[in-house]
């Protein structure tokens, strides 16, 4: 009943929301023919309120710490940079008429996607009904690159399935008597969150470990006790959590008040955020996850972002920021490679050939993207070490041992 | 059989929070027809508080409550008094949907504006732990949130009962008009019930964040869950409420270990089906129900 009503109001407010817009929008319009001139527009839909505020907000500081480097050295194309945002409060619907408008009525020059795959997906059908490039920051569900989309590209190492390669492959060359046996599953109902899990099960499966719990969760779940109970009773050597924060916390805390030990112990997206380990208190030593960027890796621009974000927002940049980041990067790269930042249909398509067929060096690593838009590479695995955050895997960019089997939380 | 028992076990305790979580909701619906959407809003907003309580003083969250129970019951008096007493009685209850669905995006907003977008929680030491009996682990958050539940709604329903605001309280429920010819100021009286069931939301909010991280956009997922523990429980009756949250908090829990996740989230909705179908007036209590 209350869903009723919210989706109502919701619907009610955006029909408000694009209304004022349509009105204070018509002055700016009309100047449209000096627009080649002025600056690149760069229309930008995001959930900054709602269930992906958090990560909505990383993304946009990353999009604007990029937009004021690009500025400070002179612009794209010697054009100033001009980010327009929109507030989509989360809403799969909203979206879509944010793109629209942008597109339509701004008439923005180029347009970067917003956060997570539920978001990206109605976006970018947006965006290629209109011919335009989308780069986005975080749409990694394989749902994403099966819509026959030509124009997307996903900017980070991996898509969700491949995010636990490093892992899967580490624990299937352990020895014999080392190796799991078991497994327990729990996801979000959520494509990103169960591609990390299931990519991980599927690999572990084909390597003969069992998996003795398959548990998906409605976002709506408040209470993880009951699933915890049921890893309880399976119990298993590895717990792996398909997860974003607030449940790879109760999942963590509902498996200590259960009393699981796992030999190891994973959740996605959970602990690389700064706030997990006080959220749960010792709990987080030896806890591994995949991450797609580091702030110390020795990357190009790396550096200068972590140093131009300290200065414009205080504290340290998170992931998603890195990857708001990236797109910038892939974009710049791109048009100054094809000299155009236009949303006619010749620019739109000389910037898609290109980011097809480039490999860019981004503050996530080196990139480069398949037909349909997946990235090549894939993610480090991280662990808490003696409380901090170390890289466990791959060999080449680790700077701790992985610690297996877990100490008990 | 243990696994049966053990989401049994924790079915309970968490249907006891459910009741205090909805508590206030019963209150407000019963008193003035009001649909409080942004109950669960003012819930966070005292998780925020008892937040800033333990952080900046080191306290336990649960020194936070003689602070933030006064307070939200003089915000809830101000906010019926000020905003609700206005709405248009004969559309009160679509209206006040739009109010308070507005209060809880203010909510959101202020809490994002002064708290940031970031996860925050309260981890207490006891947090983690659980007693086990007989094979069966009940956690002792859960024992702690069953116990406050338990100990609030006894309060309250001891206030409903005994005292004079209660019986008042329960007449201006019953039947306004006739509250009103024998003297009782129904309006004054609203408030204060208004009051009393955010000051619910006070002690709710402080158990809440005892028990799970929690973010500016966290009350959303709440609203369905405890709108349909009130239209079980039928409408306006805090015991039937309490009764509706335990019910559907073990039917949660026990589909939980047997089924899946997906199924008992979606319980809450299949029982509020039932009860529209077949006792639309809710399965207890509800007396009133069928006058709206």
């Amino acid at each position: 009943m209350a869903r009723v009503h919210k989706g109502l109001a919701i619907i009610s407010l955006c029909a408000l929301g694009l209304t004022a817009c349509a009105k204070t929008d018509e002055p700016g319009a009309a100047q449209s023919p000096g627009q080649q001139q002025g600056a690149v527009r760069i229309g930008i839909s995001l959930p900054l309120t709602g269930d992906f505020s958090e990560p909505g907000k990383g993304i946009q500081e990353g999009y604007q710490v990029w937009a004021d480097r690009v500025n400070a050295k002179g612009g794209l194309l010697g054009r100033k940079v001009e980010l327009l945002f929109r507030d989509d409060a989360s809403d799969p619907n909203r979206v879509s008429s944010d793109y629209e408008s942008l597109i339509t009525q701004d008439k923005v020059d180029l347009v970067f996607g917003p956060f997570s795959s539920r978001l990206v997906i109605p976006a970018a059908k947006v965006a290629e009904s209109y011919n335009m490039v989308f780069v986005e920051p975080a749409g990694a569900a394989a749902e994403v690159f099966e819509q026959g989309f030509t124009r997307l590209f996903y900017a980070a190492p991996a898509i969700a399935d491949d995010h636990y390669d490093y892992l899967a492959d580490h624990l299937v060359k352990l020895p014999a008597d080392q190796r799991p046996k078991t497994a327990a599953y729990a996801s979000l109902d959520d494509p990103f969150a169960q591609g990390t899990a299931y990519g991980l099960r599927d690999k572990l499966a084909a390597a003969g470990v069992e998996t003795v719990v398959d548990e998906v969760y409605p976002p709506e779940t408040t209470d993880f006790a009951p699933i915890a109970a049921k890893i309880a009773a399976a119990n298993p050597d590895i717990v792996v959590g398909g997860t974003q924060f607030e449940d790879a916390v109760g999942l963590v805390r509902a498996l200590q008040e259960l009393k699981v030990q796992p030999k190891l112990a994973a959740f996605s997206t959970g602990p690389t955020l700064p706030e997990f380990p006080e959220a749960v208190r010792g709990a987080a030593e030896h806890i591994v996850s995949p991450v797609g960027w580091s702030a110390t890796a020795d990357l190009p621009g790396n550096q200068e972002m972590v140093a131009r974000y300290k200065q414009m927002f205080g504290g340290e940049p998170n992931e998603d920021a890195a990857n708001g980041y990236t797109v910038g990067q892939i974009i710049e790269t791109a048009v100054a490679a094809v000299q155009c930042a236009d949303p006619s249909r010749a620019c739109q398509d000389k910037l898609t050939q290109h980011i097809r067929q480039a490999t860019f060096q981004t503050v996530v690593g080196p990139l480069s993207f398949d037909d349909q838009g997946r990235p090549e590479q894939a993610h480090m695995i991280q662990q808490y070490v003696d409380g901090k955050i170390e890289i466990v895997l791959p060999e080449q960019a680790r700077t701790a041992e992985l610690v297996y089997p877990k100490q008990a939380w | 059989m243990s696994l049966i028992l053990q989401g049994l076990a924790l079915g309970v305790l968490t249907g006891g929070l459910y009741a205090l979580l909805a508590s206030g909701l019963s209150l407000y619906f019963g008193v003035m027809r009001v649909v409080m959407v942004a109950h669960p809003a003012f819930l966070f907003l005292a998780a925020y508080l008892t937040y800033t309580v333990h952080t900046a003083f080191g306290v336990d969250p649960f020194l936070a409550l003689p602070v933030t129970v006064p307070v939200f019951f003089v915000l809830g008096v101000a906010v019926q008094r000020l905003l609700v007493a206005r709405l248009a009685p004969d559309n009160l209850a679509m209206m006040s949907v739009l109010l308070t669905f507005g209060l809880a995006l203010t909510i959101e907003g202020l809490l994002g504006t002064f708290y940031t977008g970031s996860y925050r929680s309260i981890s207490m030491e006891y947090a983690t732990r659980s007693l086990t009996v007989g094979g069966v682990s009940l956690p002792y958050d859960r024992i702690i949130a069953f116990a406050v539940a338990a100990l609030t709604l006894g309060v309250l329903f001891a206030v409903l009962v005994k005292s004079r605001f209660g019986r008042a309280l329960r007449a201006t429920i019953q039947h306004p008009e006739a509250a009103r010819l024998v003297g009782i100021p129904t309006e004054r009286v609203a408030g204060y019930g208004f009051g009393v069931g955010l000051a619910t939301a006070a002690v709710g909010g402080t158990v809440l964040a005892l028990i799970t991280p929690f973010f500016p956009a966290s009350h959303w997922v709440w609203i369905g869950k405890l709108m349909a523990i009130i239209v079980v429980g039928g409408l306006g009756s805090v015991v039937g409420a309490a009764l509706a949250a335990v019910l559907l908090g073990v039917v949660e829990g026990v589909v939980l270990v047997t089924v899946d996740a997906t199924w008992a989230t979606m319980m809450f909705y299949v029982f509020v089906f039932l009860t529209l179908l077949a006792r639309p007036q809710g399965f207890f209590g509800g007396r009133l129900a069928h006058r709206f």
